[in-house]
């Protein structure tokens, strides 16, 4: 089967999907009122300990982006449009680039499977994922914002160029931490597959991108002191009806979500609202870095399981060999100036 | 796979706006746009490893030399998903790739496409020996 043939399938699927995604996510525009009802009526199943039940492997695999498109003005397409949406964003992956472009160099992500049109896509008809403030846009971040990112620049600056140190690399491509751990749970653009696991008194979820793993108290301890932070910041939960509510702190701000600053709160709340659909909505709070929060929801889509091991660090040769690459580059750099003085 | 000159232009002021899906590290930085290659040659081993797959992959040189390079791909967790294994892609294998040969001068390149003796390429819808496609659930 060829690629062309596996978007079609997804194209065909979605008329269908589209509604169930609106449906459950509980946000249905007008067009489909008996989607929203339906939803309502959705019991989720029970762990054996009484929770409900949100355990299984999950994607949060979209092409809906964070941010609505400049030339976008509403906030929810027609199934039709979002076919289209769906068609032109899986027709670029498809495409690439041209050859001798720096975007070029890279493998096909097809031959890999890892355009999204390839597997479970989580389906909305939103035309972005952030859903306050309503013009589906990061609110502008605030002078404090600002001055610390000036900060952080300056001081990767001083380190050298983005090769002169590992430090200097993104925290992604050291494989410390990748955007879809969270929280917020992001999609990571490919293996964007989580697993929920509960026992009693606790939530499990393991991220497939690095292997991450939250184990979410859910008995009302509180926070630890602020000097405890760790990457993916530490979270409390509670169960508010059929809706888990997570709140996260204590992050060590080198793993800033948007620019934000150590002392973000993110707020995270999963309703199961179909057996193949988990309605997921976060709230992000850093006056250091936003005068207002903001929330944005992006649905989590049953899928096949397992996940698997990602071992990210152990076979990392990238680093090493872009190191090698730069140093390469600069003693060919000093040769020439060399070759170039004694002419 | 790869577009004509107007659809690339045009896809690249698109990304512009929509963003592009990227690999977990720039690989402009590890290998070089101005030394672009196509190496054939049979596969020695895969190692089917994260972030990135590597192949090793014999190629015998236009001078008779026989070279081991290594080639970069992408992440093997999606294709095992779709059925794809160890076993789907037999040592000896003998495979086209076009790519980009690494910056430190070393017989690496990122493989931007693997081509199989019938002209498929590798993975693509299942088409490589065995491949299973589709995302099992």
């Amino acid at each position: 089967m060829n690629r062309r043939s596996l978007v079609s399938i997804g194209v065909v699927t979605l008329a269908v999907a589209v509604l169930v995604s609106s449906a459950a996510a509980g946000q249905a525009p007008s067009a489909a009122p008996k989607a929203a009802s339906a939803a309502k009526a959705y019991t989720p199943p029970r762990t054996p300990d009484g929770q409900p039940d949100l355990q299984g492997f999950w994607t949060n695999s979209t092409y809906v982006p964070l941010e609505r498109p400049k030339d976008v003005t509403k906030e929810f397409y027609t199934p039709a449009e979002a076919e289209e949406a769906i068609k032109r964003a899986a027709a670029r992956e498809a495409e690439q680039t041209e050859p001798g472009t720096t975007a070029d160099v890279h493998y096909d992500f097809s031959q890999f499977g890892l355009d999204r049109s390839q597997s479970t896509i989580a389906r909305s008809l939103r035309t972005s994922l952030v859903v306050d403030p309503p013009e589906g846009r990061i609110p502008l971040v605030n002078a404090e914002g600002q001055k610390r990112a000036q900060a952080l620049a300056a001081a990767r600056k001083a380190r050298g160029g983005p090769y002169d140190a590992v430090e200097n690399m993104p925290i992604g491509s050291r494989c410390i931490i990748m955007g879809g751990s969270g929280p917020p749970l992001m999609n990571a653009g490919y293996n964007a597959n989580y697993q929920i696991v509960q026992a009693p008194g606790y939530v499990m979820i393991l991220t497939e991108m690095i292997h991450d793993v939250r184990i979410i108290p859910l008995d009302g301890r509180p926070q630890p002191p602020q000097n405890v932070r760790q990457w993916t910041g530490i979270s409390r939960g509670r169960w508010e009806g059929n809706t888990l509510v997570v709140e996260t702190t204590n992050f060590n701000g080198r793993n800033a979500f948007r620019g934000a600053s150590e002392n973000v709160k993110v707020t995270e709340r999963f309703s199961r609202v179909a057996d193949d659909m988990i309605d997921y909505k976060f709230t992000v709070e850093d006056p250091a870095t936003w005068d207002r929060s903001w929330t944005a929801e992006a649905p989590l889509a049953k899928t096949g399981g397992p996940i698997f091991e990602f071992a990210c660090h152990e076979t990392n040769y990238g680093i090493a060999n872009i190191l090698a690459g730069a140093r390469a580059e600069e003693k060919a750099a000093a040769e020439q100036a060399l070759k170039k003085g004694s002419n | 796979m790869r577009s004509t000159f107007l659809v690339g232009v045009t896809c690249a002021c698109l990304l512009l706006v929509a963003g592009r899906v990227q690999a977990h590290h720039a690989f402009a930085a590890e290998f070089d746009v101005n030394k672009p290659l196509t190496l054939k040659g049979s596969l020695l081993k895969w190692e089917m490893v994260n972030p990135h797959s590597w192949f090793h992959v014999v190629v015998k040189e236009p001078d008779g030399k026989i070279t081991t390079w290594l080639i970069e791909g992408g992440s093997p967790n999606q294709l095992i998903r779709m059925g794809v294994t160890k076993n789907t892609v037999p040592i000896g294998t003998e495979l086209t790739i076009e790519g980009y040969r690494a910056k430190d001068g070393t017989m690496k390149a990122v493989g931007r496409n693997f081509v199989l003796p019938d002209g498929s390429r590798l993975f693509l819808g299942g088409s490589a020996p065995g491949g299973g496609g589709g995302d099992k659930k």
